[in-house]
């Protein structure tokens, strides 16, 4: 792989957001995540309508029967090459509804999960946190165990999250 | 055509030049929209992230590339360097770097506004190639919507040809030595913009590409190279309405100081024009960042019932002043 490939990858991430039966707080963070606080614009997350445009996929939430699915077709529609971030205890392994008769227990059960990000719901800087790993980039600036954000220019501040309920 | 035409047109002030405007373009679009919204846009890539958008081309360029199955696959796989050519064709006649263009005949205008309904068609036909559902969703507005603004952006368009008395791009700019055409006729100079707007798919006329109802639009199906050229081809169709807007009402490459050594006098030239193709620029960043995006048939009413009769009456206005 060319250093062009390799940076315009590291620097353009493109991210798919399927909600696969979350119970939307997880969601809410991803979009805290994009507001002015977090602007995960800056490291060159965008976050695009259409799965033919992604590179990341965000699953949010457990899989149940009516979305495992639509989670499948929504992963084959994707171009490789292709990431998939599980965001949430629940995408995890079941989260609060660990043991329902009527859910899956982690969205790796349906397609190959690259990243866990783990919380309930994660913060978003555990997500940015979780997408510059993902893609290979060492988090520059402060690790702060607070949700303080001096500068701007603090990429990403990490929290100490629990273990997903259940594990 | 001499060897020194051809470089003019397929690097400096023609193609290569209007690529990297394009990007430059589409950062300052991203970190004006970011700015007024209180975020700081796109910022790692490169210095300030003006690198953003050419990474964001490379990476595409590199990903797989899928043709769906029920596609028509000649028009879904040679549609987008078509539709790249139009507005790359279009800014070879406008000038930049002195007062004549690299390629202009009387007959200019005429052509630009083939280019401008042919990037359209394009569109429309890309969007069909790729039978899907949201696409042919967002074609149908689209088409509706092309109706609507076609009529004023035209009309628009030929009120600095009477005023100029001549249908080159290099004659109207070469007119505008005394004063800017967007004093005399500053409703045609509104009009344009807001046609542009809408021919280049941004609020609030955003509405064949609207992310939070039709996915992506007509661009739903594309994937890898393709949607590069699209994206690009989007970004080119920006600075060449812009560039024909700061040429045809605000003089172009035309300035106060003009001097007679060569090399300072096409700096001159050039930065007049940049000067003005940014400030246009901006306008169109501002406008479409401020405004929500309107529904269709309001779209068609704006065009119809208040834009058309406007510039209608500009046309007037400006053929009796004559
Ligand atoms: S992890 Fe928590 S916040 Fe996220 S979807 Fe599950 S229950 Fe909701």
């Amino acid at each position: 792989m060319s250093a062009l490939t390799k940076w315009s990858r590291k620097r353009s991430i493109w991210v798919f957001h399927v909600n696969a039966a979350s119970c939307n707080g997880c969601d809410i963070e991803i979009l805290a995540a994009l507001t002015p606080r977090y602007d995960a614009e800056r490291l060159g997350v965008q976050l695009v309508g259409s799965p033919r445009h992604a590179d990341v996929l965000l699953v949010t939430g457990t899989v149940n029967g009516m979305t495992k699915d639509v989670l499948k077709r929504v992963y084959e529609q994707m171009p490789e090459p292709k990431l998939v971030v599980a965001v949430g205890a629940c995408a995890l392994g079941g989260g609060v509804m660990k043991g329902c008769y009527n859910v899956g227990h982690g969205i790796d059960k349906v397609i190959p999960v690259n990243l866990f990000i783990p919380g309930c719901p994660p913060r978003p800087e555990a997500i940015l946190y979780g997408i510059l790993k993902l893609v290979g980039e060492e988090p520059k600036g402060k690790v702060v165990v607070s949700d303080k954000v001096e500068k701007q220019s603090d990429v990403v501040t990490r929290e100490e999250v629990e273990p997903p309920v259940g594990q | 055509m001499d060897v020194l035409q051809v470089v003019e047109i397929l690097v400096f002030p023609g193609l290569t030049f209007f690529v990297w405007l394009a990007f430059v373009f589409d950062w300052l679009d991203r970190k004006t929209a970011a700015r007024m919204q209180g975020r700081v846009g796109p910022l790692v890539a490169g210095p300030h992230g003006i690198l953003q958008p050419v990474a964001d081309f490379f990476k595409l360029t590199t990903k797989e590339e899928i043709v769906p199955e029920y596609s028509d696959k000649l028009v879904f796989e040679w549609g987008p360097p078509l539709f790249f050519a139009a507005p790359a064709v279009g800014t070879i006649f406008i000038p930049v770097i002195s007062l004549s263009a690299i390629i202009s005949n009387p007959y200019d205008l005429l052509f630009i506004l083939f280019v401008l309904a042919f990037s359209t068609l394009m569109a429309a036909m890309l969007g069909y190639a790729s039978a899907g559902r949201y696409s042919t969703i967002a074609i149908g507005r689209l088409v509706v919507q092309y109706t609507g603004f076609e009529v004023p952006l035209i009309i628009s368009i030929v009120t600095p040809a009477i005023l100029a008395k001549s249908l080159s791009i290099e004659g109207i700019v070469g007119a505008q030595s005394g004063y800017w055409f967007v004093f005399i006729a500053p409703i045609s100079f509104g009009v344009f913009i807001i046609a542009a707007l809408a021919e280049l798919e941004k609020a609030p006329f955003d509405i064949p590409s609207a992310k939070t109802e039709i996915v992506a639009g007509w661009m739903t199906e594309f994937s890898g190279e393709a949607l590069a050229y699209i994206k690009l081809t989007k970004n080119l169709s920006y600075v060449f309405l812009s560039a024909l807007g700061a040429s045809l009402f605000l003089g172009g490459s035309n300035g106060p100081i003009l001097t007679h050594i060569p090399i300072l006098q096409d700096l001159l030239f050039s930065s007049y024009f940049l000067v003005k193709l940014f400030a246009v620029g901006f306008l169109i960043f501002a406008i479409r960042t401020a405004l929500a995006r309107i529904r269709i048939e309001q779209a068609t009413r704006v065009f119809w019932t208040i834009l058309t009769p406007l510039s209608l009456l500009q046309l007037s206005i400006v053929i009796a002043l004559r």
